[in-house]
């Protein structure tokens, strides 16, 4: 190299005031020429982040649909990551939503033989089927990472809850629309889907107030004394515990659940104890 | 200073004895586990890693006792685990795979979680590899994923269930290097069938076997259970002993003295095969 960049040069180049042209031709010739980029003062912690927003932009790719959508929908980033994995856990995914579409359309040919005792006892456990079968569809046999997952502080029914409401979400809005293409005792098929739902989000929006575990103890067990307590009753089952008027009240308090959950989402503790 | 404790521990799958009144303590540093296939190795590891429960026992790590829920949850904030078969997901990327396990970490603001995963990949010498799918990985980088995933959020404990296996010379050279860095500082536990890796990697080996740790000591003191009854002849032993050809042609015998035998020191393997080879009676090694 048989010239430098000046002193004074350097100082404009470095304030940037230099016109984009004199900018280009000292780029090229500090790129070039190890003293003179030396002599240039380099901010390490800027380029370290600036590097690292550019791989991580690389590297992280456009969100998917489903994602994009979680996140619109207002969800913390670390949530719709752990829900935005669940269609790519195809055999865990399908092995739960076919296990409560399954049961949904038990209801419904159970329903129509006329089967009352066994349509009660079904309505009343459920709701809280899908919660179990999301924890068996996550577990080792269709889980091949679960051995790691269980190894992990999030591990437990704060995850088992989420991945139920990723699974029971859907199916709910899926077996809606199948409850109203579908003959016979109609709506009864999917009457015990909101119920199921509301124990879902209902126990972790109760979870931002105690821990965990208990509010899955007393959503879950308040709901099987009552069920339980009216089960004696067919009429009473069928026409209190699940009709008309009691899954509006359901599908209000759902709504409050999640409003209660959205609004005090920070004070939801990613683990199991609070 | 110890930071494990183990003690009494049963572990039972039907009428077969994983674990029967195990004792043991670990400090930090690089512990390896041996032992045949069913002492017992992966299941304690298994417990030790809060992924299965003792039926007895005691388990005490880092002051903690994963027998109750707070505490296990503490515990499981302060271990990284690498299982036997990781099972990784194959159609995620590898740092996409890091992501996930880093959430359920709760590493869960993104910005700490993006530098950790970038952290790990380094740390691995995988970040040329961060937006290839997991499918797309040979063995060997799979397995440095699984010890990605592992050492995610720094933990204290890191559970190794054998690191090494089917890995290359290469890339196991590259495994010694990280699980020794990494043994610097922190308490490392690894299980392995490969004897020399245990020799070169480990200040301390513990030998299962039928659940319970019939070794407990420096790999050095391990190969010197067979001093004094490792030997090259020109020809094979008389009689049944545990003996194999050399690439050199000659014999190399563990136990009685052949006629033209030579004495020649002890590995590691030789130490460990004498605590656990069949009796000469049962057979010949060839």
């Amino acid at each position: 190299m048989t010239w430098h960049v000046d002193a004074e040069l350097l100082q404009e180049y470095e304030r940037g005031s230099l016109t984009p042209s004199r900018v280009m031709a000292v780029d090229a010739h500090v790129q070039a020429c190890a003293a003179c980029r030396a002599a240039v003062p380099a901010d390490t912690a800027r380029l370290d982040r600036t590097w690292l927003a550019v791989a991580d932009t690389i590297v992280t790719g456009r969100p998917g649909r489903a994602e994009w959508l979680l996140r619109r929908a207002g969800l913390p980033e670390h949530r719709v990551r752990l829900l935005a994995a669940t269609p790519a856990l195809r055999w865990s995914y399908l092995a739960a939503t076919a296990a409560v579409l399954a049961l949904a359309v038990a209801a419904a040919y159970t329903g129509q033989s006329a089967a009352r005792t066994t349509l009660v006892l079904f309505l009343v456990f459920a709701p809280v089927l899908p919660v179990l079968a999301v924890a068996t569809a996550y577990g080792p046999p269709a889980d091949s990472m679960h051995e790691i997952t269980s190894a992990t502080p999030m591990a437990g029914p704060s995850l088992v809850l989420w991945r139920a409401t990723a699974v029971v979400g859907p199916a709910m809005g899926m077996e809606m629309i199948a409850a109203v293409a579908s003959p016979g005792p109609g709506w009864w098929a999917v009457a015990w889907l909101l119920p199921a739902f509301l124990l879902c989000v209902g126990t972790l929006a109760l979870a931002t107030v105690l821990p965990l575990a208990r509010a899955a103890g007393l959503l879950g067990g308040t709901w099987l004394l009552v069920a339980l307590a009216a089960g004696s009753s067919a009429p009473l089952v069928q026409g209190v515990l699940f009709g008309p008027a009691a899954q509006a009240g359901y599908l209000v308090a759902v709504i409050a659940a999640i409003v209660v959950l959205t609004l005090r989402r920070r004070h939801l503790n990613p683990g199991e104890n609070r | 200073m110890t930071t494990v404790r183990v003690g009494e521990l049963h572990k039972r799958f039907g009428a077969t004895v994983a674990l029967d009144g195990l004792d043991l303590e670990i400090g930090v540093g690089v512990t390896g586990l041996l032992g045949p296939n069913g002492a017992g190795k992966t299941t304690l590891l298994r417990c030790l890693a809060t992924a299965l429960a003792p039926d007895h026992g005691r388990i005490e790590a880092y002051g903690l006792d994963p027998a109750d829920s707070r505490q296990r949850t503490a515990l499981r904030r302060r271990l990284g685990y690498l299982p036997q078969s990781p099972g990784l997901y194959p159609n995620f990327s590898a740092a996409a795979l890091l992501g996930y396990v880093a959430v359920l970490k709760e590493i869960v603001d993104p910005r700490m979680r993006r530098a950790e995963v970038h952290r790990a990949l380094e740390e691995v010498g995988l970040s040329d590899r961060a937006n290839v799918k997991v499918r797309k990985l040979s063995g060997g980088m799979r397995q440095r994923l699984g010890v990605a995933q592992a050492l995610l959020g720094h933990p204290d404990l890191i559970i190794l269930d054998e690191p090494t296996v089917g890995l290359d010379p290469e890339q196991r050279m590259f495994f010694r290097t990280l699980i020794s860095r990494l043994g610097e500082t922190r308490t490392v536990l690894l299980s392995t069938h490969q004897t020399e890796d245990a020799g070169a990697l480990c200040e301390r080996v513990v030998v299962l076997r039928e659940g319970r740790a019939v070794f407990d000591g420096a790999p050095r003191a391990l190969a010197q259970l067979a001093e004094g009854q490792v030997w090259r002849s020109a020809g094979p032993p008389e009689g049944r002993t545990m003996y194999w050809r050399t690439a050199e042609g000659d014999y190399r015998t563990l136990g009685p003295q052949p006629p033209d035998g030579v004495a020649v020191p002890p590995s590691i393997e030789d130490g460990y095969l004498k605590l656990l080879g069949p009796a000469p009676a049962a057979g010949t090694i060839r």
